[in-house]
């Protein structure tokens, strides 16, 4: 993943002003408005980090580590609420459990999400209460803390783009990921 | 009945220019504006786009009753149109290609049948057309010696979702009619002008491991880290100054609010309850708004940099879970009803910390990511209504909201 930082936008209206004057007066000055540049500029380098994108080589760490964590949990949440709901809990414990055996060398990246309900900034913070509950779970269950990292998209990580309630339902969840 | 009178003098002496009270301004009596187009270049398609958003942007400036005939004429006609004889004012224009290409506008301006104001402007490019567009509203609007409109000539920087954790980061015109995509590729969001003069802006990326705050110099297109934290990291607000940044963290998974020192890069907790403090914004020198789930639910609450002492600014609404602040002035976004999955509602209201008046100043649709222009007199927000969204213009002390439709994807967050 990689951003590209395209630039030298708008370089301002650089406006040379015209005399304008009450006065009926003939302008023999122009207002001057640059124009925009558009050159691309150097890459951003980033680090990738998401298991999606990263290709499955031969290793056969990263070929465990994926079917792992196919067989990690989808978390769910109630609207505008991140507590853990009783049913869920019971699907914590069963990762907790994988986090001790199968992904003991892995660590474990929690990814909260959110419904497109709400806005910009609490989404984001209501998003990481739901990856912190489920951190606070697993370490209860015996994971150590250190293992854990977390990151909330907000509502920029839909699994569904429909209006529709059951679709928000499937949005306001916590991933697991694991990471080498 | 003296004494009722004095006082009924005072009351509307105090609340003179508030803008939390509704303030209907020469409703009626707004002088009748014509535009006539005498352009030799370009077609009818490109002619009319121009002549539409100059009419927009006239009726922004909101001083007059534009009409909206598109007629044409000749430049040099020394009378107005006979169908325009009865307006108090008539703006022609001419649109002209020069051996560059560059886009050339004349334009001159009559009060009954007398030319008053003339201009030139000039683009390298025509599709940048609506900067002349809006600079030719500003100048009008400067003419008829009404206060600045400056925020006219600002730019929106924006995010917007392409995909799953995909985005862009766009900068536009006020009206979002221009769009430069600045950063494209990866998961950048939350972009936040940096300087009074636009010429830098701060933004949020997640693709690294922790969330990092990046600052980006426009001219130089170079990138720098700024800082990181675990789980989540937003700037909220920018001082005046520039010197000092509002940022949401979440140090431990818990997000507070962060004052940090662009100077000595050394950053401070400022709130430290357990469940969620968000959208930080400067409210003078001493005094921060932001939202807090401390009720239970989103709400704006203010707090002392110096005493620490933390008031509830909003006692309406089920769900405020957005803020702006400017001067004494807080625009919060308020969701109307409280079943989740009925009709959602959100409206604006604009409250004044000097009195305890509300306005509401939408009324129908989802209306998210309010704004203040820089010098309080409008804000920008969008509209999201029966599946269409817009950008829409509330000019404060004119009572009017003007919405321009939009065609780009999902806004994530905006800044002007």
């Amino acid at each position: 993943m990689k951003s590209i930082v395209l630039s030298s936008v708008v370089t301002a209206l650089l406006v040379f002003s015209g005399c304008s004057t009450k006065e009926p007066a003939v302008d023999n000055k122009t207002e001057e408005v640059a124009s925009p540049v558009a050159q691309e500029v150097e890459a951003v380098t980033t680090e990738t980090v998401a298991s999606e994108n990263s290709t499955i080589n031969s290793s056969t760490n990263e070929l465990s580590m994926n079917a792992i964590e196919s067989k990690l949990p989808t978390i769910y949440f109630d609207f505008d609420k991140y507590n853990i709901k009783p049913e869920m809990q019971e699907k914590i414990d069963t990762a907790a459990e994988l986090g001790k055996t199968k992904a003991k060398s892995f660590s474990i990246k929690l990814e909260g999400n959110c419904d497109e309900w709400g806005s910009d900034e609490y989404n984001f913070a209501l998003g990481l209460k739901r990856a912190n509950a489920v951190k606070k779970a697993l370490v209860a269950d015996g994971i150590d803390a250190s293992r854990i990292s977390m990151v909330s998209y907000g509502e920029s990580n839909p699994v569904c783009t429909e209006h529709t309630r059951e679709c928000w339902a499937k949005n306001r969840r916590v991933n697991f990921k694991l990471l080498p | 009945m003296k004494i009722f009178f004095s006082l009924f003098i005072l009351v509307n002496f105090l609340f003179a220019g508030d803008a939390t009270i509704e303030v209907v301004k020469k409703a009626d009596s707004l002088p009748s504006l014509a535009v006539e187009d005498a352009s030799i270049s370009y077609d009818d398609t490109f002619k009319l786009r121009f002549f539409k958003s100059l009419v927009a942007d006239l009726n922004v400036i909101s001083l007059f009753n534009v009409d909206r005939h598109h007629r044409l004429v000749n430049y040099d006609d020394t009378n107005v149109l006979v169908e325009n004889k009865d307006m108090n004012y008539v703006l022609r224009y001419k649109m002209f290609e020069d051996d560059n290409r560059a886009l050339n506008i004349e334009m001159k301006l009559f009060n009954r049948d007398e030319e008053v104001f003339s201009k030139r402007y000039r683009v390298n490019k025509k599709n940048i057309y609506m900067f002349i567009s809006h600079a030719m509203a500003y100048d009008i609007n400067e003419f008829m010696g009404e206060p600045s409109v400056e925020w006219m000539k600002r730019k929106v920087i924006f995010a917007r979702i392409v995909a799953p954790k995909k985005s862009e980061i766009i900068i536009a015109d006020y009206t979002l009619s221009y769009q430069h995509v600045i950063i494209k590729g990866g998961l950048d969001i939350f972009p936040k002008w940096a300087n009074k003069a636009q010429n830098a802006f701060y933004y949020t990326s997640l693709d690294p491991l922790k969330p990092t705050l990046k600052y980006v110099d426009i001219k130089t297109a170079k990138v720098k880290n700024i800082i990181s934290s675990d789980g989540m990291m937003v700037c909220s607000d920018v001082s005046e100054d520039g010197k000092s940044l509002l940022l949401t963290m979440a140090r431990d998974g818990q997000p507070d609010i962060y004052l940090y020192n662009t100077v000595t890069k050394k950053y401070k907790r400022i709130t430290t309850y357990s469940g969620i403090d968000v959208n930080g914004q400067f409210m003078g020198n001493n005094k921060i708004i932001f939202i807090s789930s401390r009720l239970g639910y989103p709400n704006v609450f203010s707090k002392r940099l110096d005493t620490g002492v933390v008031e509830q600014m909003v006692y309406y609404g089920k769900s405020n879970s957005s803020c702006s602040a400017q001067g004494h002035y807080i625009v919060y976004e308020a969701r109307e009803s409280s079943n989740a999955f009925s009709v959602n509602t959100f409206n604006l209201h604009l409250i004044s910390t000097k009195t305890d008046f509300i306005r509401r100043l939408t009324a129908t649709g989802i209306n998210e990511f309010p704004r203040f222009s820089k010098d309080g007199d409008a804000i920008i927000f969008i509209k999201n209504y029966k599946s269409q969204s817009a950008i829409g213009i509330i000019r404060l002390m004119h009572n009017k909201n003007y919405l321009f439709p939009l065609k780009s994807g999902k806004i994530q967050s905006m800044d002007w």
